[in-house]
């Protein structure tokens, strides 16, 4: 029985994209892309992530060939450090951005690694008056996990270090009774805040970044990342 | 880092249980990353539990160690840390006539020590069930006697034969361009100038300073006198050579994150009572000290106010005090303003080896973490954004909607290929390229979704993706789709102009964009889809059948479907699907695709051919049914 076909199936990195956004601007958040092809600046040196430390080494980077100081990007917290600049010249503060981008690392795959996935990055800032704080922070991402995961989902923080942040949390997600590494957040480094031109004396605010391919896994029960990206229409299971 | 319980109970024996403690470490501390049991018929370490810590840069000058570790335990814990300080017994020193210089900026203090008349030897037994435990090999006493100071205190240590350091002088100096070194355990590498080495005053490098030692000056059986060695080396340089001479060893790990200089003390009063103890005859001379601008004391302050602020978390005077009392750290508090004011101002002195320590945030972090995590809850911002429609976005949700409402289905496909004109240096795969268009990976796409036809739920596989290419002079977005066997593929933008009305193309320059976008304004009324789970496909081939039958024409298909499906088994994944029917005289044929296919094992024609047969005899018990 030939029938035409009626609606496509869409990819399911997007339909949670769309779900993920929707929870962000639900709370205030502006879409922000940017390149993936990114500066050595964006996603390293303005994040605070200098050059010949051992920081550099907690991502593993894909370095582009003739052209130094050319990445591609190992996460879209370069984003949201665009944002956070532009925001300041436009003086657009209080302000909040939500990227969710492809991003690469050079690491061999398995089941749980890929080269090329996705990040969900955001970042917060206002006055030291708005005092957007860890508490906030907190707030923020138990709501965006209980959008992703179901209502009574629980997160928990638990101390970390990212270049980039200080306080440094790895943020945790309750889901079926075990506690799951979700990403990394804290408040934003006074060093990348001025960076962005701003004056940490001034402006505070937080930022986080979590595995997009991994809310996906846990969520639906996804049991291998690669099988995002094969191209397989077997995956597109939701609508 | 590898951590032995065991080791850690010598400094704090009240420590709770390793399983307890594992939790402690990854809430306050660092992450745990696993916990395991050395059984005690295992031999050497047996009994203990071994923790796998991942000690991150910030904690990486003062937490890559067992005493480290006992230290953060005992303050976090209050509990009391045993000083094992008195327990040394090392003999009174000689004089010396050891000469050390430094003449490298890069060296921040070089220590170092003739020992004579001792005898290598094997390590006593606790010495090698202590390094076997943390996956150390053990070697001879003395280098035992290095590796435990490094594991124990933090700081790494060396030891030189005397024989090969004529006139008993060592300097630090830059290597010179060309200059080679073989490395202990074999293996030469050439250095440059940007490169420090310890070296005597005739030409012979010792050592890559920080990283490894040389051949040159090695231990052997019959060593009698050496020179001990405890330094520090500015961080950058030591990693900048690693990096480029590609040496991985825990000295480098350590000297690459910053340790402090004042470390080298421990590391050389621990080193002396080791070698004392295994070589009760060993004769000491003085320590030599070369520490030409000693570590300053800082002081860091903030104010209550601040921490609160930043954890959004109400944290008392009293509180930090009490973390500052249990951590031995010197503080000051003023209370402002002075008389009856709401602000504590705490100046503390920072310890030595807290490098990482400097500024507010800093502290916000140590009190954060100290009090636990769990003590901060969560609190909606209450801040009136105004966000902005992200035109790029918008433009790529159009475009998605529109093919999706043409029946056609998304994918993603790689970015890494084997040609193209943006190339990565290095790579953990063959694929060094970017892609330069999206056709060929939509291409391959559709070649296996066809393979998979009949497994899907479509007549027509229509397939689309969006995505980056990556061109000489930058990064565009493109949407490509199928058109049957043909693909197009074009930029984002040309997608729009070409398939959106004059009406919809109005939204990409006004205000009405917002419609398009997902913003507070439009929520979405869709459901979350969190109930929903996802099935995995098998990943062993299928097989289609086809099977068609005459029926009474008041007979509905759904009824023979039914039948064919109770009879189909376990095996069928797909269908009964009725793909074809037609009528003639007062009967009707309907035909049907079964799909088969098993999730552990490839199926035989045999087995289907039973299952078909048993299908058909069910149908051929219906009175005027028949199978074509």
């Amino acid at each position: 029985m030939s029938k035409e076909n009626k609606q496509g199936k869409i990819h399911p990195l997007s339909l949670l994209a769309q779900e993920a956004y929707q929870a962000f601007a639900d709370m205030g958040f502006e879409i922000a892309l940017g390149p993936e092809l990114e500066s050595e600046w964006y996603n390293f040196d303005v994040l605070n992530v200098a050059k010949d430390h051992p920081a550099r080494d907690m991502q593993d980077t894909f370095w582009i060939k003739g052209k130094p100081g050319s990445v591609l990007r190992t996460h879209c917290t370069s984003v949201s450090a665009r944002e956070i600049e532009k925001a300041g010249r436009e003086g657009r503060i209080p302000s909040a951005f939500i990227s969710l981008g492809k991003i690469f690392r050079n690491e061999a795959t398995d089941a749980t690694h890929e080269m090329q996935f996705f990040h969900i990055d955001g970042c917060m800032i206002g006055s030291i008056e708005d005092g957007i704080s860890l508490a906030n922070l907190k707030g923020v991402l138990t709501k965006f996990f209980q959008k992703m995961l179901g209502e009574n989902t629980d997160i928990e923080f638990r101390p970390s270090f990212f270049p980039f942040t200080e306080p440094s949390i790895e943020v945790f997600a309750k889901f079926q009774g075990k506690w799951l590494e979700m990403g990394g957040s804290g408040v934003i480094h006074p060093g990348v805040l001025r960076s962005c031109g701003l004056d940490p004396k001034k402006v505070q605010g937080f930022a986080f970044g979590l595995g997009f391919d991994r809310i996906a896994m846990v969520k639906w029960g996804i049991p291998d990342v690669r099988l995002f990206y094969q191209g397989d229409l077997r995956l597109n299971q939701f609508n | 880092m590898l951590i032995s319980y065991n080791w850690l109970k010598w400094y704090i024996p009240d420590v709770p249980s390793a399983e307890k403690l594992a939790d402690i470490i990854t809430y306050h501390v660092a992450e745990v990353e696993s916990v395991t049991p050395l059984l005690v018929e295992e031999g050497a370490g047996g009994g203990d539990f071994i923790f796998d810590i991942k000690i991150l840069p910030n904690r990486a000058h003062d937490l890559l160690s067992h005493q480290g570790i006992a230290r953060e335990l005992a303050s976090l814990l209050n509990i009391s840390y045993i000083d094992p300080t008195p327990k040394y017994k090392i003999p009174e020193s000689k004089p010396t006539k050891l000469v050390k210089t430094i003449e490298s900026p890069n060296c921040r203090r070089y220590m170092g020590r003739v020992v004579r008349n001792i005898k290598i030897g094997p390590s006593p037994e606790w010495v090698v069930k202590h390094l076997e435990s943390i996956g150390q090999r053990s070697i001879n006493n003395i280098v035992d006697a290095t590796n435990l100071t490094m594991f124990n205190c933090g700081q790494p240590a060396h030891v030189f034969d005397l024989k090969k350091v004529k006139d008993l002088k060592l300097k630090v100096r830059n290597a010179k361009a060309g200059e080679k070194i073989t490395l202990l355990g074999g293996g030469e590498k050439i250095m440059n100038e940007t490169m420090m080495v310890i070296a005597d005053d005739f030409g012979n490098s010792l050592d890559i300073a920080g990283i490894k030692g040389g051949q040159y000056a090695e231990l052997n059986k019959d060593t009698t006198d050496i020179i001990l060695e405890c330094a520090n080396f500015d961080p950058t340089s030591v990693r900048k050579t690693a990096q480029a001479l590609n040496i991985f060893t825990d000295a480098r790990k350590r000297f690459e994150n910053d340790l402090s200089p004042t470390m080298a003390e421990y590391g050389m009063r621990e080193l002396s009572a080791l070698i004392a103890e295994m070589c009760p005859e060993a004769i000491f001379e003085d320590v030599v000290d070369i520490y030409p601008k000693k570590q300053e004391e800082r002081e860091l302050s903030f104010s209550t106010e601040k921490i609160s602020k930043i954890l959004g978390l109400v944290v008392s005077a009293k509180e930090i005090e009490d973390i500052f009392k249990r951590y031995n750290i010197e503080y000051n508090l003023e209370v402002l303003p002075p008389l009856g004011g709401k602000t504590s101002k705490f100046t503390i002195t920072v310890p030595a080896m807290r490098l990482d320590l400097v500024m507010e945030e800093d502290m916000a972090e140590e009190i954060g973490r100290i009090l636990g995590y769990d003590r901060v809850k969560p609190i909606m911002p209450k801040i009136d954004f105004k966000p902005k429609v992200n035109e790029t976005y918008a433009k790529i949700a159009f475009a998605r909607n529109k093919l999706l409402d043409e029946g056609y289905s998304e994918v993603m496909t790689y970015v890494f290929q084997d040609k193209g004109e943006v190339e990565v240096m290095q790579s953990a795969s063959d694929k060094k390229f970017l892609r330069t268009n999206l056709t060929d990976g939509l291409k391959e796409s559709l070649k296996l979704n066809k393979l998979n036809a009949l497994l899907l739920d479509f007549n027509e596989i229509k397939i689309f993706e969006i995505g980056t290419v990556f061109k000489k002079n930058g990064e565009e977005m493109h949407v490509v789709y199928n058109e049957k066997e043909k693909i197009i593929e074009t930029s984002l933008d040309d997608f729009l102009s070409k398939n959106s009305s004059s009406e919809e193309h109005g939204y990409f320059s006004a205000e009405k964009f917002l419609v398009l976008a997902p913003t507070r304004s439009q929520v979405s009324s869709k459901e979350n889809s969190y109930s929903e789970k996802f099935q995995m496909w098998s990943l062993y081939p299928f097989i289609a059948r086809d099977i068609a039958v005459w029926v009474p024409a008041s007979v509905e298909s759904s009824k023979v479907q039914k039948i064919i499906k109770e009879n189909a088994g376990e095996l069928l994944i797909k269908g009964p699907d009725l793909f074809d029917e037609f009528k003639k005289d007062s009967q009707i044929s309907y035909a049907f695709r079964l799909v088969f296919q098993s999730y552990n094992r490839t199926l035989t024609d045999t087995e289907i051919n039973e299952i078909m047969a048993k299908i058909s005899n069910k149908i051929k018990g219906n009175e005027a049914w028949q199978v074509r």
